[in-house]
């Protein structure tokens, strides 16, 4: 407590008038002529009678208010933290979690309550708004100062699967307060999660004219259970190779030990017993998984018996279907580009494709059409129908890998594609004469994530001109070594050597079999995706050649997710809820995707306070330099208004009690 | 001119003799007897009935007014403008314009301890500028002392009529009854006019004070204003109560007149209730 102008304390000095007036006074005895004192008596006052307090309730109010004026124009105040006055239209924002975490015991409805206390206590005219967050915002009531609508969208919020993004909310709140032009007042009512916060904490910069009243519904860590991760083919060919790791992780528990089960279409296939560590991980491995053909659903589920059963199961998805066949067109007397391509497709730990191999003058009644893409290992020339039959398959949508090597450079030109060959480059195989791989375009499917060709010697490469080509890989004198052109729909992908050891070190490398390998998936059409996507993830619904045909998209709850008008124009989906997902594409390309939440959802650890201070402070920090109000401070509260009520009361009270002593002898009278 | 002021305001009758005399007011019939004056009989009763009747009429005598003025210390006391000894001026000259304009004798006995002054009672020319002159010059004087000079009124009442005491009657009620009583032996009407000042009925004070007594400086008293709020209003009220109830039953009349109270107001409401009672 302090003054702001302290020197007016000295007028607590007139607080010896009253003490004057009321205890020192000498009693002064006036002699006054009577006209007889037969009716009086001799009554002696003492002095100290004569100086006794003779009011001294009102001497007390006299002095207290003498003192309190005093008190008042020194101008009192105590230092308090006191919000900020609500700046002209300044919008009140409730910005409610549903993410997963929020389905943990009574997080969300407690959160909707206190939403609705914040909007019963909202003033006339104050207006607000409601949003729903979890990985995205969902505005969900207009800019308002009515109480039933407000009521309205916080009651519609329902929890979701989604993850908690701070990020992604300070973002849009930024957003709306430069789209409004006005102060934002944001009460936020989340569980406050730590793995909610982004990465980056600038991120959470709120901004100018944004202040945040986080209400957080989770003080301490809760113990929790999920199945974290599942690692699945997604597609199988064989039975005898299939298995299943599961993760599973704990979070805030003590050293346990669970049980998991491994689900297949609804029905428990294995279970076992895994012992989690105390806040820790492990893993359990399901092998031998007999899956059906076609498509199946796969869940892992854990018995954690905690408060959030949202995330005790992993859903998967996996297809079992037959190798598709490629043709592998080689000349008769080289084998051992077929010999490396066939090793290298199989080392790759799938059996997604059966080879069919041809020289090409067996090629001549073959039908490209059948297989899945089609290898041309350095063939000289084709069967003339042969070559028009690859040239319409590949513009259909059919791909061909073209590896180039001494019978291309006789015959001058690029099989199927017709480019012409510049020159042939040669190197000698002692010494420093050979060439490397001097650059690699790793956004390629068949380059991704395999940029390990430093080794690699190539001793001939045979040089186009690469037109229109997308060069995806040169060697150190600037020869392509791998050009991708696409024909129509489909792809030619031009390996400017040959895949046998003799033009080149390649299939002698490790990398030449991830090569192989993604070059098939790549040219074969042949998804590699996960076995899962998380909730938040886009699936590409159809291609060009699909547009105006109908797309049938079924929740996990068995729903259409588009309406008939959407189903004919969505071009992608967005998972918004964990289970599975039926795609039904018009060209039988059915897909079952499984989603699952973000695991980080399963960290119920709350966000430190010292975290959300500082989050609150970085709106603080910017307003106070743009001159405006601070969201809460220390400020000096001024009791002047508050101390003149009370010596108003105290002069009525004055004025009542010595009327009341004034008014004894008229009473008398 | 505050005497003719006050008693033009409101007299309009005349106080009656008891006696029954010869006036123009017909009272009633007689049965004639010897030695009636035949001078009253009344001869046209006579002349039809044949018997004789004296018409006998109500009598307006002259009345004899004695005012017994107090002039002692006390007296002139008084918490306003008004002393009790102006009042009782005032009373007096107007009972004395009173009765004057209805030619009745009036008198004066102005005494203290002892009497000062004695305008005798007549009906002369000039005696009411002598009556009001000597109320005019009176002066406070001493103490009161009831017995001494009411011992020598008795020796100025030589016919009866009506004897009016101005007093604050500072004295033991007894003592004043056993003192004035002998004053109605005569046949006088005896009223005691009992003039106090207001705030000798009602004391206010505010603080303790310091009461010097007006007849004997020599005796002062401090008082609380709780005393005088509480125990001395209980004695002046029995003192007062005390006072009426002797008087009224010795026969004589009394009338509290406070001096805050107009003087028309309290002569009139007198009047009122004397008339009322005869």
């Amino acid at each position: 407590m302090g003054f702001f102008t302290p020197w007016f304390l000295a007028g607590a000095a007139l607080v010896g008038l009253p003490v004057w007036l009321h205890l020192l006074k000498k009693h002064r005895t006036t002699p006054l002529p009577f006209s007889s004192l037969m009716f009086f008596e001799q009554r002696t006052q003492s002095s100290i009678k004569h100086r006794r307090l003779r009011y001294l309730v009102l001497f007390a109010l006299r002095a207290t208010l003498l003192l309190l004026i005093a008190l008042a124009f020194a101008h009192p105040y105590i230092r308090r933290t006191v919000l900020p006055l609500k700046h002209a239209g300044e919008v009140t924002v409730i910005a409610i979690d549903n993410s997963l975490s929020m389905r943990e015991g009574n997080r969300l409805p407690e959160a909707k309550q206190m939403a609705k206390s914040l909007v019963g206590s909202l003033r006339p005219g104050e207006r607000a708004e409601v949003m729903a967050f979890g990985q995205r915002v969902q505005v969900l009531s207009e800019v308002t100062d009515d109480h039933a609508p407000l009521n309205a969208a916080i009651d519609s919020i329902e929890p979701t699967d989604a993850r908690t993004s701070f990020g992604e909310l300070t973002r849009t709140l930024r957003s709306i307060r430069q789209s409004l032009q006005l102060p934002l007042d944001v009460h936020l009512y989340s569980d406050m999660q730590q793995s909610g916060m982004p990465p980056n904490f600038n991120d959470l910069r709120l901004g100018v004219g944004l202040r945040l009243d986080p209400h957080p519904l989770a003080a301490k860590t809760t113990p929790n259970y999920t199945v974290e991760n599942v690692v699945a083919l997604r597609r199988v060919y064989d039975n005898k190779k299939t298995r299943v790791l599961a993760t599973v992780a704990g979070y805030g528990n003590t050293k346990t030990t669970r049980n998991v089960s491994l689900v297949l279409n609804g029905r428990v296939v294995e279970s076992k017993p895994v012992e989690v560590p105390e806040s820790g991980r492990a893993t359990v491995e399901f092998v031998s998984l007999d899956v059906p053909y076609g498509r199946n659903k796969g869940e892992v589920r854990i018995d954690s018996g905690d408060s959030l059963p949202a995330d005790d199961t992993f859903y998967f998805s996996v297809e079992r279907a037959d190798p598709r066949p490629l043709l592998f067109v080689h000349e008769a007397g080289n084998t051992a580009a077929q010999l490396y391509f066939t090793d290298a497709l199989e080392a790759s730990g799938q059996s997604a494709f059966a080879i069919d191999a041809a020289t090409p003058e067996q090629t001549a009644n073959l039908n490209p059409a059948k297989y899945a893409f089609v290898v041309l290992s350095d063939v000289g020339e084709l069967p003339g129908g042969f070559e028009n039959a690859l040239r319409n398959y590949v513009r259909g949508g059919g791909s061909v890998l073209v590896a180039l090597g001494h019978n291309a450079m006789a015959r001058m030109k690029v099989p199927v594609s017709d480019d012409k060959v510049e020159a042939a480059a040669y190197a000698a195989r002692e010494g420093d004469q050979f060439q490397s791989v001097a650059w690699l375009d790793p956004s390629h499917p068949s380059i991704q994530n395999n940029s390990r060709w430093d080794d690699v010697k190539f001793y001939q490469a045979i040089r186009i001109a690469p037109g229109n080509a997308r060069v995806v890989a040169r060697l150190t004198d600037g020869t392509p070594l791998l050009l991708d052109q696409k024909s129509g729909d489909g792809h030619i992908l031009v390996f400017a050597s040959t895949l046998d050891n003799v033009a080149n070190d390649f299939p002698l490398h490790p990398s030449f079999v991830p090569f192989v390998e993604r070059t098939a998936r790549y040219l074969g059409r042949l998804d590699s995706g996960p076995s899962s996507v998380l909730v938040g993830s886009f699936e590409e619904l159809r291609d060009s050649k699909e547009a105006g045909s109908a797309v049938d998209v079924l929740d996990p709850r068995g729903d259409r997710v588009f309406s008939l008008a959407e189903a004919t124009r969505a071009q992608n989906i967005q998972f918004t809820e964990a289970g599975f997902y039926d795609i039904r594409r018009p060209n039988g390309r059915n897909e079952l995707v499984a989603v699952n939440a973000d695991r980080h959802e399963s960290d119920l650890t709350p966000a430190p306070p010292e975290t959300l201070t500082l989050w609150q402070n970085t709106a603080n920090r910017t307003v106070s330099e743009a001159g405006g109000t601070a969201s809460s401070e220390q400020k000096p509260v001024s009791l002047w208004w508050y101390v003149m009520l009370v010596v108003l009361v105290l002069a009525l009270a004055e004025s009542l009690l010595g009327n009341r002593h004034l008014s004894v002898d008229k009473e008398a009278a | 001119m505050i005497a003719k002021t006050v008693v033009d305001g409101f007299v309009a009758g005349l106080h009656r003799s008891p006696d029954f005399g010869f006036s123009q007011e017909f009272a009633e019939y007689r049965a004639y007897s010897e030695g009636d004056d035949l001078r009253h009989v009344d001869w046209n009763v006579f002349a039809r009935t044949d018997k004789c009747f004296l018409k006998r009429y109500r009598g307006e005598t002259n009345s004899q007014l004695l005012i017994l003025l107090d002039t002692s210390a006390s007296m002139a006391y008084g918490s306003h403008q008004v002393t009790k000894l102006d009042y009782a001026r005032f009373v007096a000259a107007s009972l004395c314009y009173m009765a004057n304009l209805q030619r009745d004798a009036a008198g004066l006995i102005i005494f203290d301890e002892d009497v000062n002054n004695y305008v005798a009672p007549s009906t002369h020319q000039g005696q009411l500028f002598r009556l009001l002159h000597a109320i005019e010059k009176v002066a406070p004087g001493t103490h009161t002392d009831f017995t001494k000079p009411f011992v020598h009124f008795q020796n100025f009442l030589h016919r009866r009529g009506i004897v009016v005491v101005l007093s604050d009657f500072y004295e033991d009620p007894g003592v004043i009854v056993r003192t004035v009583e002998p004053l109605r032996y005569k046949g006088n009407e005896v009223i005691l006019f009992h003039i106090l000042d207001p705030q000798e009925l009602k004391p206010r004070f505010r603080e303790p004070v310091l009461l010097v007594d007006m007849e004997n400086a020599a005796n002062a008293l401090e008082v609380s204003p709780e005393y005088a709020r509480n125990e001395y209003r209980r004695k002046i009220d029995a003192h007062v109560e005390a006072l009426s109830s002797k008087v009224r039953s010795a026969g004589m009349d009394y009338f509290l007149m406070d001096t805050e109270r107009p003087l028309d107001e309290g002569l009139r409401e007198y009047l009122a209730v004397r008339r009322g009672r005869l």
